[in-house]
């Protein structure tokens, strides 16, 4: 499968220490329910989705997330989190063929 | 004789045609199902444990009411909570009703977010209401539901 392109973003771009910031976090992923057919071969594509999500930030967790095949093609997850410091967020996904993948994020609060 | 060995040969034949568009059709009846498979009200039973929820205008759930492509449907759930250590949001669980697996995405939060506030993107097959379950740290549930209603359907 190779590795699967993500993204975390962070609104406002420029943050202070001690702000409530929007992040939210894109995975390029085909979600498959398990019950749609190849229209070509007519046979059923196996499900493949996302399982599991985890958010931390420097070593805490701050959310995790139980994800089921019921989500959109390419997902997006967006929370609030509370900037406390130098560090770095990362997310990591697991998907239900058992691929564990991770993005990082260095969080650099300024003032 | 010729004539009775012809009828005997159409006769097997029309029952042959008969049986087997009947078979295909048991074949595809079927419906595939996903991997998981969960009614609404198992759902339900399952995350808040046989405890009632109440209905509460503190959770705020943000869904389209006509969405046109039921693949890509945007929803927001905002609950009206200070985010402390003592009184914070637990969890929020999106559930859309008429879908094969009603759960959506269950999300654990922590005081460390600052803000209860979840936005995803969800896939409904059919016009049908979706309700946002919210649990607080006290233990107690709260709801709200919304319909939307879908002019393309996109699960399965």
């Amino acid at each position: 499968m190779g590795k699967r392109k993500s993204l975390i973003k962070i609104k406002p771009k420029k943050y202070k220490d001690g702000e409530i910031v929007k992040v939210s976090f894109m995975v390029m992923h085909p979600m498959e329910t398990g019950m749609r057919k190849d229209k070509k071969t007519k046979k059923i594509i196996p499900a493949l989705y996302i399982n599991d999500i985890k958010f931390e930030y420097n070593g805490k967790v701050i959310t995790t997330m139980k994800v089921w095949e019921t989500l959109s093609v390419n997902p997006v997850f967006t929370t609030y989190m509370r900037i406390n410091g130098k560090g770095i967020l990362k997310v990591t996904y697991t998907d239900s063929s058992g691929e564990v993948n991770e993005k990082t994020k260095k969080i650099k609060p300024k003032g | 004789m010729q004539r009775r060995d012809f009828f005997k040969k159409l006769g097997t034949a029309v029952a042959a045609t008969a049986v087997i568009p009947a078979m295909t059709f048991a074949a595809d009846a079927p419906k595939p199902k996903g991997p998981n498979e969960f009614s609404y009200k198992q759902a339900v039973d399952i995350i808040t444990g046989g405890k009632s929820a109440k209905s509460s205008s503190k959770v705020q759930l943000k869904v389209p009411e006509i969405a046109e492509n039921g693949a890509v449907v945007p929803v927001t759930v905002t609950v009206d909570s200070p985010m402390t250590e003592s009184d914070y949001v637990k969890a929020i669980h999106i559930l859309a009703v008429k879908n094969g697996n009603t759960r959506c995405i269950d999300v654990f939060l922590s005081p460390d977010n600052g803000k209860a506030m979840f936005a995803t993107r969800i896939k409904l097959g059919q016009t049908q209401e979706v309700v946002a379950l919210v649990e607080l740290s006290d233990g107690t549930f709260l709801t709200t539901a919304q319909s939307v209603k879908v002019t393309i359907g996109g699960c399965g």
